[in-house]
């Protein structure tokens, strides 16, 4: 019962993850900056950010369903934390598996962009509602490639499992065999967390905020935390897959940072896409390219 | 498909705009089927004020309808008024004056690269077009003491001369510029992501932009030959010619060429009017008192042509200025080459013509009933002449 | 056609220092002709006022104490100011100059704004018999 309420609160479904994720904002922050050659926020910006947001009144919308408005984010970061439960969080063994909790986890990550999207939709707020409309779109045309990516070193572990799959990839670098998912995988997580140039849903100059616009206080608190705890997640599930696993807290830092910085790469070299481009650049290459060296693998197996 | 609009307001507080403008979007999902545009948030009423002050003070204050284009402003005022009194500033001063404008035109276009990046997402274009931007500003701090409304103007002359040692800061920052606008010419015309999102949007022809009247970098993207410094050089742009940069195409991309492109046509005019800068005084005397009449003095700002109507009646104080800012002539297209776009591409499209809603904003008029009313151009004109008879 | 225009830019920079100025902990030295508060010298003034007439924003306002000996007291407010340098410009006997170093004018209360230049005992008589407008700071 202790160690259980430990897990749920501490480590790694809980503070730990909340830590993690507030840091690697703050790197991520950081690495922007620097690459564009600003100073950047200091250490403790994300966390002073979310104290002000969880000490600001929370603003309840007229015309908004209260108890749909306020449970949104509980669930968001609910669905996000859930997930640590099954991840190598730090590089220590996932707390509990049973075959196919991959599909699980990836399945409660995606609950965050589900009730970003809710939360815009119940909203009377057009920005809001525009961006719930973006939100879902994007959501739809990442999650296949991304789901795809995440299957293929899966599929050559011959195990929905993810420590299985870890036990796998230990031994072999999949981003040398499997380079297109590797690539899928990452910037399909960086349309998860709406990262630039994946940033559509809540473009600043065009519709505000997106779906979060008449969050205040708590709500969006607790929505940018679980996005903080998804970037983790998402990181270590990259990490552990396509880069030779991660088996001590060691491996995991430095693995989940070299990705860090490929993702800050990623965001500031490019311009944000527009929904329509953003929609046929996972179909026409990301669908095809996952599902293409998805068919190979399969045509190896078949083969050997 | 229900017959109610969808219309998406933008402004007059939106992260899009730094300046409070309202634009009424009506959209279809992402496409934009309708635009309207509201103007007159930040009327100031400085032509009214012009009146009440004298012609020394007006010069500060109508250097203040602009931040960004604030000298070009009192050139204008300069030039109108000089010609009213039968003045002529000084040739070195006329040189000076085309220094520092062309100076301003080069933090002008940086700085709307930069804010045309932010719009379209390219935060990264944003941040170093600005970091480089601050070269010039420190030039013009070195060359006026300030960094924005340098006051570099005098009725009749200029305040501040060209040394050694800022003809050194001014050569030195030009180098650095030129090797970074070429940098800049090759991103917006090279980087593919950031085509998709210029090439092609915004399409004007030029019969579009001769009937919506455009000017400036806007109408010469559409392939207008259009430009004041050179179809009616004023201060020393007779001396000092310029190329004027046309592009064909029409698009956002052609935009972002044509003022990239202007960028270097302006390092080089410096460099020929430094080179060859004419001795001589800086200021002449300016009589107190203008002699009646009326002139127009026009000028080219970095968003286009500026025009300025002077009016004097013989006193210390102007009797009339009239002032038309370039973004309010090409505010039209805005609303018109928005409808089949993308929502996305609007703030881009508004970045497009570089607007600057204080410059603008002329006439408000205060309704206490709450309804809407039109102002046909006949009734505009009919309160004009009202309104000056009454006056005398 | 490429999609990593900026890739120098941003390799070059993670290797070198930001150029965000630091601001107010490290301070760049100000440009000479930087145009600060602005200073009045007493003994050359003769009293034309042509600064006054000419100030677009009325900041500074000239007091006669006694027109024969030329003993004038000048209220400047540095809050109203724009800092055109026109004053500058007008004063035949060069009087007037702005400070290139005085310029962090922030203050929080509005009266500090004003200054009163002038002889001290002039300074002295005005407030004596003038109600002070703000901060007695003569120089």
């Amino acid at each position: 019962m202790l160690a259980s309420l430990f897990a749920l609160l501490i480590f790694p479904a809980g503070l730990f993850v909340l830590v993690n994720g507030l840091a690697y904002h703050w790197i991520d922050r950081k690495l922007v900056a620097r690459l564009q050659n600003r100073v950047g926020p200091r250490w403790f910006q994300p966390a002073a950010d979310m104290v002000k947001l969880l000490a600001n009144e929370e603003v309840l919308p007229t015309g908004v369903d209260a108890r749909l408005f306020t449970a949104l984010p509980v669930v968001a970061l609910a669905g996000a934390l859930a997930a640590m439960i099954y991840l190598p969080i730090a590089g220590l063994p996932p707390l509990y598996n049973f075959p196919g909790d991959l599909i699980v986890a990836v399945y409660l990550l995606s609950l965050l962009t589900l009730c970003t999207g809710l939360a815009g939709a119940i909203s009377k707020d057009r920005f809001s509602i525009i961006g719930a409309t973006r939100a879902l779109t994007q959501l739809f045309s990442y999650e296949a490639p991304f789901l795809l990516a995440l299957l293929g070193p899966a599929f050559a572990a011959g195990s929905w499992q993810i420590n299985e799959i870890m036990a796998y990839t230990s031994s072999q670098w999949l981003i040398l065999t499997q380079p297109v998912g590797f690539v899928v995988a990452l910037i399909g997580l960086m349309g998860k967390l709406e990262m630039a140039p994946f940033d559509t849903p809540e473009a600043e100059t065009e519709i505000v905020a997106g779906a979060m616009t008449e969050y205040s206080g708590r709500g969006l608190a607790l929505f940018l935390l679980g996005r903080e705890v998804e970037l983790v997640g998402g990181l270590t599930l990259i990490a552990a897959f396509y880069l030779g696993g991660i088996n001590n807290p060691f491996d995991y830092a430095l693995k989940t940072l070299v990705l860090l910085l490929g993702v800050a790469g990623v965001q500031t070299l490019m311009t944000r896409l527009r929904i329509d481009q953003v929609v046929g650049l996972w179909w026409r290459y990301g669908a095809l390219l996952a599902l293409g060296q998805w068919l190979l693998l399969l045509g190896q197996r078949m083969g050997t | 498909m229900s017959k109610e609009q969808f219309t998406i307001p933008i402004g007059p507080q939106h992260p899009a705009l730094k300046e409070p403008g309202h634009f009424t979007l009506t959209v279809d999902g992402e496409v934009v089927t309708g635009a309207s545009v509201r103007l007159g948030y930040a009327h100031r009423g400085i032509e009214k004020a012009v009146e009440s002050r004298n012609w020394v003070q007006d010069l500060y204050l109508l250097e203040r309808i602009c931040g960004i284009c604030s000298h070009i402003h009192a050139t204008a005022y300069c030039l109108g008024v000089e010609k009213l009194a039968g003045v002529t500033a000084p040739p070195r001063a006329q040189a000076i004056r085309v220094l520092v404008a062309e100076l301003e035109r080069i933090h002008s276009h940086l700085l709307w690269l930069g804010v045309a990046a932010h719009q379209a997402g390219f935060d990264t274009l944003f941040m170093y077009s600005w970091r480089d931007r601050e070269t010039v500003m420190e030039v013009l701090e070195q060359l006026t003491g300030n960094r924005v409304n340098y006051s570099a103007n005098l009725l009749g002359g200029v305040k501040f001369d060209v040394d050694t040692r800022v003809l050194e800061t001014i050569l030195s920052g030009l180098d650095f510029l030129e090797t970074r606008t070429h940098h800049y010419l090759d991103i917006v015309s090279g980087d593919r992501i950031f085509l998709q999102r210029t090439r092609g949007i915004g399409m004007m022809t030029s019969e579009q932009a001769e009937r919506l009247g455009v000017t400036g970098p806007t109408a010469r993207a559409s392939g207008v030959r259009r430009d004041i410094r050179v179809d009616a050089p004023y201060a020393a742009y007779d001396r000092y010619p310029i190329q004027v940069v046309v592009e064909t195409t029409g698009d956002l991309e052609a935009r972002f060429i044509v003022r990239l492109k202007e960028l270097l046509e302006t390092y080089h005019l410096i460099r020929t009017l430094l080179d060859g800068l004419p001795e001589g005084d800086l200021k002449t005397r300016m009589p107190r008192r203008i002699a009646a009449g009326e002139t127009i003095s026009r000028v080219e700002a970095p968003r286009g042509e500026l025009f300025y109507f002077i009016k004097s009646d013989g006193g210390d104080q102007p009797a009339r200025i009239k002032v038309r800012t370039p973004t309010l002539s090409n505010m039209a297209s805005v609303t018109q080459l928005a409808v089949g776009h993308q929502l996305a591409d609007m703030p881009m499209l508004l970045t497009g013509i570089d607007p600057c809603f204080s410059c603008n904003d002329r006439l408000t008029t205060v309704q206490t009933s709450g309804e809407s009313e039109t102002w046909t151009w006949e009734k505009l004109r009919q309160y004009g002449i009202a309104s000056y008879r009454e006056r005398g | 056609m490429k999609i990593e225009t900026m890739l120098r830019d941003i390799i070059q920079s993670l290797f070198h220092k930001p150029v965000t100025e630091l601001y107010p902990a490290q301070r760049q030295p100000t440009p000479q002709r930087l145009r600060g508060k602005l200073r009045w010298n007493p003994e050359k003034c003769t009293g034309c006022c042509l600064c006054v007439k000419d100030c677009p924003c009325s900041a500074i306002e000239l007091i006669t104490i006694d027109k024969d000996n030329k003993r004038f007291v000048m209220r400047y407010d540095a809050g109203r100011c724009t800092f055109c340098a026109q004053c500058v410009q007008n004063c035949r006997f060069n009087c007037l100059e702005m400070s290139s170093e005085d310029w962090e004018l922030a203050a929080m209360d509005k009266a500090l704004f004003t200054v009163t230049y002038g002889r001290e005992e002039d300074v002295q008589s005005l407030l004596g018999c003038v109600a002070p407008t703000g901060d007695p700071a003569g120089e």
